[in-house]
């Protein structure tokens, strides 16, 4: 019992890490552009397909990380710019992008699953041997993955509290009006969060496909709403706060599983991200200032 | 011939359903507001009620299900209708609250991803994922050919369609219907005016979800099955898609979508020669649904037939949307 709950939270921290990664990426755009943005599980598994293509063209191992979210950052950016910005142009508010984000899912899952033949594709990397660790039973694979999402975790509080982009990427998500006002160029800044929030989606889809060790159009599909809710659970814009919820989600996602089963554990994530969606602050209809505008 | 007509009738039957489908969520978005993103529950917890309430008790080796009441079909339907009701107002009590508009759509598809998993989970319920089957037909008696049925079925559907279409129509004309577009348009003045938004809010979102609830009774009275496939999330983007096409807001317009979408749209495929490997034209027509959802999201927010204003006002020569008034406001 006790041992079945301490494996539990370790694979609960294992799971924290892979939707860290992706949470990370959520808060930031989220944080900044205000757009919830649902295609972004569509934009990792097109970075998981592109780390996979590159796999199987002999490019391996840590390669693929760096491709998947370049390929990430680089689908992203072109949303981003090409249809995110021209909608809010012609006067989409928050519903209208959720909704374009939507359509967009669609359009990008649907395509995905043309071209890969609605096939899934083994995609095993890196050695998976279990070796114990005090009560819980890792493999290497998952440990390595662990690292990653510590590692992007200090690189991004790096990127934003030591360097001159990172203060104009808070400055945004605090209160966009004001940071213009400032004489931060708000037009390259968001630029900068499609290429960050999208390297970050990229790179969780490689490590989410690393840790499943197969690709199909269906991955992440019911991963993206863990996401959303350990990034707006964490607060949007906080890198630190998406971690920690994710950390939440994670060890009660997998605890559930242990003790019940994999539905209810699905269940469970839901169940976390509708609440946090009635009770978050910046929920109620035009909340708190910089929440009720898009920023693109 | 006797192929076609068979085709033709089904066709009719799956045309009358989804108009009942759009009419509920015409009725719930163009009217009140309210994205319903979780439609497809709604229908889909009708055609399970139907489906064991019309069954024999679960023998629990073949299938397992609860209820299973062997009720004559028309209770079904009246039980499906109030299913719909009750859940939509469970769901509407906790859900429907202030908050933002992106926020309560996304909560409602994810209360659509909540009920598949629970269905598919707890196996006792409504069999998990193998589904419901073997639920008889109605007037399964009568002395009908196999296509005069399909036929009296589809006129059955179209029946009801007629029905609701005069509902909605009546209860949007009628003070209520003036009450929820002016909660629609302005909230905060509805509310200062002294119209109980929420009570407003919830009552149109159980009406719709009784439509919807109907239209998932008479659906698996048709198919004779029903499973965890046939009510993915994405279905409720279909219905969506329809009265974005043919007009948010107005209920002809939403039998035009219907029929654009659904019926003609997703069926053309069926003619065309085959393209690529099997199953690929399937992927497409999803693309098209997404490319169709964007394109009306840019060009046509208001659809193909938009919402009539003010008939009276047009008769009368008057513009349709009165020009600012010139007079200041005197400093107090």
């Amino acid at each position: 019992m006790w041992s079945t709950f301490v494996s539990a939270v370790g694979f609960g921290v294992v799971l924290a890490s892979i939707i860290s990664v992706a949470a990370m990426g959520f808060t930031i755009q989220f944080g900044l552009t205000n757009v919830l943005n649902l295609s972004f599980g569509a934009v990792m598994t097109v970075a998981a397909f592109v780390a996979y293509l590159a796999n199987s063209h002999g490019v391996g191992g840590w390669s693929d990380l760096a491709i998947g979210g370049v390929a990430g950052a680089a689908l992203t950016l072109l949303l981003g710019r090409g249809i995110f910005k021209p909608y809010a142009r012609r006067g989409a508010q928050l519903f209208e992008m959720m909704m374009v984000t939507l359509g967009l899912s669609l359009i990008i899952d649907y395509a995905v699953q043309a071209i890969s033949h609605n096939n899934i594709y083994q995609y095993a990397v890196l050695p998976s041997r279990p070796f114990q660790l005090g009560a819980i039973l890792i493999t290497h694979t998952q440990l390595i993955i662990v690292f990653i999402s510590i590692g992007v975790l200090v690189g991004l509080l790096a990127l934003l509290r030591l360097t001159k982009v990172g203060k104009a990427l808070r400055a945004m998500a605090a209160d966009p009006d004001l940071a213009r006002a400032c004489g931060i160029r708000t037009g390259q800044i968001v630029v900068v969060t499609w290429l960050l929030s999208g390297f970050l989606c990229g790179l969780a889809g490689v490590v989410y496909i690393i840790n499943t060790q197969s690709v199909g159009y269906t991955t992440g599909e019911l991963f993206l709403p863990l996401v959303v809710a350990a990034a707006i659970l964490g607060g949007a814009g906080s890198p630190l706060g998406a971690v920690l919820a994710s950390l939440i989600m994670g060890i009660v996602t997998e605890v559930v599983s242990a003790f019940g089963s994999d539905s209810y554990s699905t269940v469970a994530g839901f169940g976390i991200l509708v609440l946090v969606l009635l009770s978050r602050p910046g929920s109620v209809r035009g909340g708190q200032a910089g929440h009720t505008q898009l920023t693109l | 011939m006797t192929a076609w007509s068979y085709y033709i009738a089904t066709l009719t039957v799956y045309f009358g359903v989804d108009v009942l489908a759009a009419l509920s969520v015409n009725l719930q978005f163009g009217f009140a507001g309210v994205v319903n993103f979780g439609f497809i529950v709604f229908q889909s917890v009708g055609a399970y009620i139907a489906a064991v309430v019309v069954l024999g008790p679960s023998s629990g080796t073949f299938q397992q299900y609860v209820f299973g009441a062997r009720l004559p079909f028309g209770v079904a339907l009246l039980l499906a209708t109030a299913a719909g009701a009750v859940l939509s107002l469970a769901v509407g009590l906790f859900s429907l609250r202030n908050i933002r508009s992106d926020y309560q759509a996304a909560i409602l598809l994810i209360i659509s991803l909540i009920a598949t998993q629970v269905v598919q989970g707890y196996v006792p319920l409504f069999n998990g994922s193998n589904g419901i089957t073997g639920v008889p037909r109605p007037f399964g008696s009568l002395p009908l050919s196999l296509q005069g049925y399909e036929w009296a079925y589809a006129g059955w559907v179209l029946l009801f369609c007629a029905v609701a279409y005069a509902l909605v129509t009546w209860l949007s004309r009628s003070p209520w219907g003036r009450a929820l577009r002016a909660m629609r348009d302005q909230e905060d003045a509805a509310a200062a005016l002294g119209l109980n938004v929420t009570a407003l809010r919830l009552q149109v979102f159980v009406i719709g979800g009784a439509i919807a609830g109907l239209s998932g009774g008479l659906l698996v009275e048709y198919i004779g099955a029903w499973s965890p496939d046939a009510w993915g999330y994405a279905e409720t983007f279909v219905i969506f898609t329809s009265i974005f096409v043919g007009g948010v807001g107005n209920y002809r317009g939403a039998v035009l979508g219907v029929l654009l979408v659904p019926i003609v749209f997703l069926e053309l495929p069926r003619f065309l020669p085959q393209v690529g490997y099997p199953g690929l034209m399937d992927s497409m027509e999803w693309i098209a649904i997404g490319a169709i959802w964007m394109l009306c999201l840019y060009v046509r927010p208001q659809g193909i037939l938009p919402e009539r204003r003010n008939r009276a006002r047009r008769a009368s020569g008057k513009a349709a949307i009165p020009a600012e008034p010139a007079e200041q406001m005197e400093p107090a």
